[in-house]
Formats: C-alpha cells, structure tokens, sequence
C-alpha cells in the first residue's frame, strides 16, 4: 500500500515540467524509496510501517490513519477450511475490543470473530457475499473482513507483531 | 480417593438445585475428577431454552480439561443454521398453523426437524480436542451395541447413514475463542410426515446466498428396530462416552436450565426466541414471485419483487396489469411497505393502513370503486400470504 504511494508520488512530480531544479532530489530519493519498497515487500507482507498485528484468535489489524483492516491470519484460514459463509456485521455498528463481530461459516464450523480492537465499523468487504472463498486464497489481500474507525490506539500495543505471532503459532502446535 | 470423590460429587449433585455438580459452576472449586468426561442430560423441551443452556456451557464451564456431553430433546420446532434463510428452509405459514416455532442455531450447516423422537447430542471440548469423528465413533458404536450388525456409518459431511442411504443424524458445530461445540441430531421416532410438511420454502422465488441445506432421505432407527427409543439410545450413549473419554463412573447427571444456578439463560433464550435473531439475522435475499388475483369474474396475475434485508423490506416494486388496477394504488402499496419486517402480521397491519387511506375518495363511488376496493383487497391478501 505504501508502496503504490510513492509510486503516485513520483509520477505526480513528472508531470510538472519545466526546471525544478530544487524538485530533483525529492524525485530521485522517491525512486530509491521504491526500488528498495519492491524488494522488501516481495519477501513480506509487513515489512512496512503500517505493519500487521495479530491477535491471539488469529485476526490481524492493519492500520492506515485512522483506519484499521481487519482479517483472519494464514494459520486462521487453514485451520477453517472452505469458507462458504461470511457473517459480517452493518457499516456503523460500534465494535467493543474482544467482542464478537461476526462469524465465518466453513465446512468444519461457525467459527465466532472477535475485534481486535474498538472501533465502529466503516466498511465491509462486500466481495466476501459472491466470493466467500477469497478469505482463504487471499487472507491478507482480498480476504479482509472489515474496516473500522481505531478508538483507542493503546489497545494496538497489546497486539502481536509479525515475528511474536509467529513464534505464538509455533507453540500452539 | 477415586471412591470418596464420587460420593462427593454425589452428594452435591443431588443437593443441588440444577443437578449440575456445583463445581462446574463459575465460581466453582472446579473437582479433581479421575477421567475427563461428563454426561449431562436437559430436562426442559424448550428448543430455545436449551439452545441458551449449550450456550452457557460453551461460555462458562471450563473446558480444556474436561469433555461434556449434553443430551437434550424438544418439542416440535424446525432449527436453521446461523447463516440460512428459514423463509428458504421451511413453511412458516404452516409452522404458524401448527404451533412450531423456527429456532436459529448459532452453529452453521443446514435446517433440521426436531420433536420428542429426535435426540440431540452436543460434544463440548476444548478447541484442541475438538474431534468431530470421535464423538460421531461414539454413536455409532452406541447403536452397534444396542442392535449387533446395524449398518450405521458417518460419512465424510459427518451425517450419519443407516443401511448406506437414509440420513439418521445432521451435524453442526460451533468454534468459540478456546472452547467447541459440535452436535448433532439422532431420528428415532420423529414426525416424518410433519418433518416433510414443514421443510418446503415458504414462498418461491428467492434468491439469496445464504447456506443453503441439502435435503436427504430420512428414516427413524425405531423403524428399523423398535427397542431404539430415544430412552435406550440416550442410556447407551451416556455409557459409550464415559467409556471413550473416561469418567469416574458418574451416571448421567439431569439438569434444569431455568434454574437460578445458570445466570443469564432466561434472558438468553429470550434473545434466541426474539424476530430479530430467528429472522432479522437472515442474510440479504431478494423474492421474485407472481401473484395470483381474482375477484369472482375475472382474474389477472401481479408480478413482485422485494429486497429483504435483516428480515425487513428494503425495496419493493409491484406490477399489475392498468387494466386490472390503476398505477397509483399498487405503488403506493409498496412504497408503505418499505422498511416494514417480512412478516405477515406487520404486512397485514401495513396492508389495512393502506386499504383505510386509499377507501372511499381515492377508489370512487359505485360499483367501479367497490370493484377497484375489492381487488386491491385481494392484493394485499396476496402480498400478506407471501410472506
């Protein structure tokens, strides 16, 4: 996402002809944060500042602004199976940390969402109702669930960083 | 030790009210009990009520160490899963004439029939332990037990099949933050010819992405054999669960979910029983049908449309032919509807609304404005049986 940014960023700067000589470094030093962006995120999903947080039910937040996306984690999907239902809450419905949002309907179970954070909700994947299986092929892309406003961003530190998660998966098996 | 607990435990669970061992309550020591297992058996028929009791269960017991099996039957009612339409999965005009109520579940999977013959297990575990198979092993083996040689067997959806053909039991399971629920159903002497009346669309025509059911070919074990009662089976069952997941010998322990003991199950099963869950939490649909109108000497046909959404009328559009009515009064129908629940009651309250304010200066006078009444009687009649 930071990374489509810059790109936008840097065509924007090319449009304007004309001598900006002043211009000149903020353009190369936009194409080096670029070149350097693409290898990164080629080998990760969250190598960038706004980095993902897990949570111990294996949802993730990722957080732009003031708004964080929520979805369920890689671990998360697997253990599911197919997802063939999609039960997300209304656009506006305020969400308390830790409490139910929603379910997702697999061939296994109903298994219950629960809200990384507090929030109201701004947005709902609506793909999701067509397409529920994009949760499993696309967990972190195309598979987000919802988008929600961040009430008190103190409860992102309580959440775990990539390589915590990580090591959280490793001894839950 | 093993002998002095169970005396223990005995004692309490006869002392105390509920039947639940005290223990298990929150607030609980919590006994050190030789062996994980524990048979519960519900003494209230109320599908709602015991929905709120396996809720419970799952919320507040502990279960990572200890396996539950919750043993429960009910009256007459058709139970849809979380995520599917009950306007989709069963007649809820027939269900209103006969006095069954439409429960919704809070595990997935499809729609099912329950009544005094149909016996419902619920396997609580951790979400570790949760094994669907196993438990289904459980209830298998209980029927070969009882009747050497009977051909049950789970399939890969994890229903049960007697003689490889007739469903005998539906599964669906709930995973929670770190416990599980799976339960499934068990036909031994239900109401086939209610089942079959009451599992048909209520209305034709939707369209909707809510999980739908696969209907399958039933049959009732106490056809098969007459000694597999709801009775026997439940006795046969508590014995092979104590044996798969070990117990201290504890027999089937009743419990009462009105009582006091389980705080906050009255108002969850209010909750379950409430519009807002059974049919307001239904997914998004839209129902396309046509509507047959007459009034004696001639008829015509209507077409419908309507978006339904949280069980409520979001867009509505009627077609009647201008010969038969007038532009005016049908799009004003509709237009009233809007936002109204899907509902025959509150359509029909909407519907005499309407009838009142379009009476008399807007229909006209003579035998034109009666004739004019009438048919837009008949529509709302139509739009009202709809639902």
């Amino acid at each position: 996402m930071a990374m489509r940014v810059a790109l936008r960023c840097v065509s924007a700067n090319f449009s304007h002809k004309g001598p900006r000589l002043s211009h000149l470094p903020q353009i190369s030093a936009a194409l080096q944060l670029r070149r350097t962006d693409l290898t990164r995120t080629l080998s990760t999903t969250s190598q960038l500042s706004t980095a993902l947080k897990f949570t111990d039910k294996h949802e993730w937040v990722q957080v732009d602004g003031k708004v964080g996306t929520v979805g369920i984690s890689n671990f998360a999907q697997e253990a599911l199976g197919d997802v063939v239902y999609c039960g997300l809450p209304e656009i506006g419905q305020k969400l308390e940390n830790m409490e139910e949002f929603g379910a997702l309907e697999s061939v296994k179970a109903a298994s219950e969402l629960y809200s990384p954070l507090t929030g109201e909700v701004t947005e709902v994947n609506t793909d999701l109702a067509e397409n529920p299986s994009l949760v499993n092929k696309a967990c972190y892309k195309e598979g987000w669930l919802i988008k929600m406003t961040i009430e008190n961003p103190s409860e992102l530190d309580g959440l775990m960083d990539d390589a915590a998660y990580e090591k959280f998966i490793k001894s839950l098996e | 030790m093993v002998l002095r607990s169970l005396c223990v435990l005995r004692a309490q669970a006869a002392a105390s009210l509920s039947g639940l061992p005290a223990a298990l309550l929150p607030g609980g020591s919590g006994l050190d009990l030789p062996g994980s297992g524990l048979v519960l058996r519900s003494l209230s028929t109320d599908v709602f009520q015991n929905l709120a009791l396996e809720d419970w269960i799952h919320d507040n017991v502990d279960l990572q160490s200890r396996s539950i099996l919750l043993l429960w039957r009910n009256s007459a009612a058709v139970v849809v899963g979380r995520h599917q339409n009950p306007w989709q999965e069963c007649d809820l005009r027939l269900m209103r004439r006969s006095g069954v109520p439409v429960a919704r579940r809070r595990s997935g999977g499809g729609t099912v029939f329950h009544d005094p013959g149909n016996l419902n297990l619920t396997f609580f575990s951790s979400r570790k332990n949760y094994d669907r198979a196993r438990n289904l092993r459980v209830v298998t083996g209980a029927l070969r037990a009882l009747r050497p040689g009977i051909d049950v067997r789970a399939t890969d959806r994890f229903d049960i099949l007697l003689d490889g053909h007739y469903k005998i039991s539906g599964t669906a399971a709930k995973l929670g933050r770190t416990a599980a629920y799976h339960h499934c159903t068990l036909l031994c002497s239900a109401d086939r010819a209610l089942l079959a009346s009451l599992l048909r669309p209520t209305c034709p025509g939707i369209h909707s992405n809510a999980t739908a059911s696969l209907p399958a070919p039933v049959q009732n074990l106490m056809d098969h054999d007459p000694s597999l009662t709801p009775e026997s089976i439940a006795r046969q069952l508590a014995q092979q669960y104590l044996a798969e997941f070990g117990s201290g010998g504890l027999s089937v322990v009743p419990v009462q979910p009105s009582d006091q003991a389980f705080a906050g199950i009255d108002r969850a099963a209010a909750a379950l029983r409430g519009w807002d869950w059974t049919h307001g939490r239904t997914p998004r649909f839209s129902v396309d049908a046509a509507l047959e109108l007459a009034d004696g000497a001639a008829a015509a046909t209507a077409s419908v449309r309507l978006e339904v959404k949280a069980g409520r009328v979001e867009a509505c559009r009627l077609a009647v032919a201008p010969e038969w009515l007038p532009g005016g009064p049908p799009a004003r129908l509709a237009a009233r509807l809007l936002g109204a629940r899907f509902c025959p009651s509150e359509a029909a309250a909407v519907a005499e609304a309407f009838l009142r304010a379009e009476g008399g200066g807007a229909t006209g006078g003579g035998a034109t404005g009666a004739r004019l009444r009438a048919r837009l009687g008949d529509l709302c009649d139509k739009m009202v049986a709809l639902m």
